[in-house]
């Protein structure tokens, strides 16, 4: 049973509590808490231990996608208070010192970046990647996949080669120069072309950018129900699944909340 | 190999072929050699130069890995990306570096064919959208066909030239709409792009009319070095444009994971393409001869790579080149050296015509069925 839902970046910008609380009331199962500009960091793991995450079954974080050498050992070291059941997504181009991180084991998903990166774009790219970090595992984004060769070939080779790595995706339309929308056809039906190669239960996340952001909130949930369904379409999912518990590749991740 | 299906960790057919065989091809050698020093001269000439969405590609000999003394450097500014004036002046930039200072002569090279196809601005969006109809042109038509068969990125920058040539690939095969479809039969299916196919027959009649043409508007100049250029290099391109889409068949690639599906197509021709037209040819034999011995496999490809070797050797050498490039057509029965250029030819048609015809050809069926109505 696959999972679905949000990056609380792209649903709020900067503000993950107002994102978890407008996907209260959906059918997400699934949320990726984001804080890809470094001072959201700090912020998010202070709060983390007292957020109310049981609607969903399957959650990560996503950490910064920029930082200095010299910061490095800071966002690692907040980073150590995730729990170690929750992937932690990582741009590889943000690594510095690969040592630092090889600690996290299979609880480091390192993500396929877009064309306006020189590294980890490419199957061939992610290999040199995946020999350094043996353990980790991919959030495969197939907007980054998509916006790097719209023919989708390296997506058909990232699959190929990484398939088993896959512990989640991300989904959402990407222009040339990387600003993220809500899906297009274009992609919906570039999408396709490859979903029979994603894993069928690998947790969708979307990074769809809200474009209803401080209008009323059941316009936004019901874009974000529709926005979920044009997902799951575009990855050969016919409906939004929810279940108790989910295998992603060798490693069993969030059971189900314990009922009280 | 011009792209990094094997990223560098196995062996180049062609070493494996003369391995198999128990030859040297001493003058396929020597030009890949050429090749590489050349390359690695523009890309200096070029550093610093295209901007961001774009490409300098080379063709010819070239993007053949056949450079000899004398070889035209063909090339084309490709550009693929958002509307933008600015990229002329690069183009004018790019083309004043490679001129300026006699580089062409430091290098060994002649500039671009008067056609104009060449030592060019190219757009990608005519190269992809116009296959076919009034808008394809002769120019349009050979910058796309030599985009798959004969071009090598130089520098850096392959990005653009990666993208565009998939982009080609995905027309040609999404728009194939019975390939890979079981046939009537229900047993088989149709893995061979027809539609591909036969763009790559379309271009190879093309430069043989063009050929009869050149002759028309230029007289006897330079026609007995085009001729024999038509039946070896040109001749080569296109078998290993037709083998690269019979190597979409698992018979023919003896892949036995070809995934079933229209991505996975792409995937091979592109992996396949990234192989220099020799090359190309060299995995044919060597896939084949890995696994069964065949006496007819094994002279044929002896002939048809000694006779190319020959003809490598034939344009390396100033006199015999120059001499080929000034016979007039009254002078050819009686000169010696195009004679021997001459039966050159003869032996690679042969050998050509075996590998796809043969009665012991594994590409025999698929050269009948598909290759020629």
């Amino acid at each position: 049973m696959a999972y679905i839902g949000f990056s609380t970046g792209a649903l709020m910008l900067g503000n993950f509590q107002e994102a978890l609380h407008l996907m209260n009331g959906t059918s997400t199962t699934a949320v990726e808490l984001s804080a890809l500009r470094l001072p959201e960091l700090p912020v998010l793991i202070e709060a983390l231990p007292e957020l109310d995450l049981g609607q969903f079954d399957y959650v990560s974080v996503h950490a910064p996608s920029r930082f200095s050498a010299e910061e490095e050992d800071g966002v690692i070291e907040l980073l150590r208070h995730v729990p170690n059941d929750r992937p932690i997504i990582v741009h590889p181009d943000t690594i510095h010192d690969p040592e630092k991180w090889v600690g996290f084991g299979r609880q480091l998903a390192l993500e396929n970046l877009d064309r306006r990166k020189s590294v980890g774009r490419s199957a061939e790219e992610l290999c040199a990647w995946f020999e350094r970090f043996p353990d980790a595992k991919l959030c495969f984004d197939l907007a980054h996949a998509h916006q790097c060769d719209r023919t989708m070939t390296d997506a058909f080779r990232i699959l190929l080669k990484f398939r088993d790595r896959i512990c989640q995706l991300h989904i959402s339309e990407l222009d040339s120069a990387g600003h993220h929308f809500p899906l297009s056809y274009g992609s919906i039906q570039a999408f396709t072309e490859i979903s029979s190669l994603i894993p069928t239960e690998a947790p969708a996340i979307l990074e769809s950018l809200n474009p209803f952001q401080g209008e009323e909130e059941t316009k936004q949930r019901a874009w974000m129900e529709q926005e979920m369904k044009r997902a799951n379409r575009a990855i050969g999912r016919g409906e939004i699944l929810t279940g108790t518990t989910s295998t992603v590749g060798q490693i069993t991740l969030f059971p189900a909340p314990t009922p009280v | 190999m011009s792209g990094t299906p094997c990223a560098g960790q196995c062996e180049s057919p062609l070493a494996e072929l003369e391995r198999i065989l128990g030859c040297h091809w001493k003058n396929i050698e020597d030009a890949r050699r050429r090749t590489e020093a050349t390359l690695q001269q523009i890309s200096k000439i070029l550093e610093g130069q295209p901007g961001p969405d774009t490409s300098v590609i080379v063709h010819g000999s070239l993007g053949r890995y056949e450079c000899t003394q004398g070889s035209d450097l063909d090339w084309t500014f490709l550009v693929d990306g958002e509307a933008n004036a600015g990229v002329q002046n690069i183009f004018i930039e790019i083309k004043k570096a490679l001129f300026e200072g006699a580089q062409f002569v430091e290098l060994g090279l002649n500039p671009p064919g008067e056609e104009g196809t060449f030592g060019a601005l190219a757009f990608s969006q005519p190269i992809v959208l116009f296959i076919g109809g009034e808008e394809d042109s002769n120019s349009n038509t050979t910058r796309r066909v030599l985009l798959l068969l004969e071009a090598l990125p130089v520098g850096e920058r392959h990005v653009v030239f990666d993208r565009v040539r998939r982009n080609i690939l995905k027309r040609y095969i999404d728009e194939d709409r019975r390939l890979l479809q079981k046939k009537q039969d229900n047993e088989s299916r149709r893995w061979v792009p027809l539609f591909l196919l036969n763009d790559f027959a379309r271009y190879w009649r093309t430069m043989a009319v063009d050929f009869a043409y050149k002759q028309f508007d230029r007289g006897s100049e330079g026609y007995a070095l085009r001729n024999i250029k038509l039946g070896l290099s040109r001749k080569l391109l296109f078998a290993s444009g037709l083998l690269a889409c019979f190597w979409c068949d698992p018979i023919i690639s003896k892949n036995e994971n070809q995934e079933i599906s229209k991505q996975s197509l792409i995937d091979c021709l592109d992996t396949f393409l990234s192989f220099t037209p020799l090359e190309r040819i060299a995995l044919f034999f060597t896939t084949h001869l890995r696994i069964s011995e065949s006496k007819f496999l094994r002279g044929t490809a002896e002939e048809l790579f000694c006779s190319y070797d020959a003809f490598l050797g034939l344009l390396n050498d100033p006199d015999k080149r120059n001499r080929l490039k000034k016979l007039r057509r009254d002078e050819e029965e009686l000169d010696a050296i195009f004679n021997d250029a001459w039966k050159m030819r003869k032996v690679f048609r042969k050998a050509i015509q075996d590998m796809f015809l043969g009665d012991e050809s594994p590409l025999r069926n698929f050269s009948i069925e598909r290759g020629v109505f």
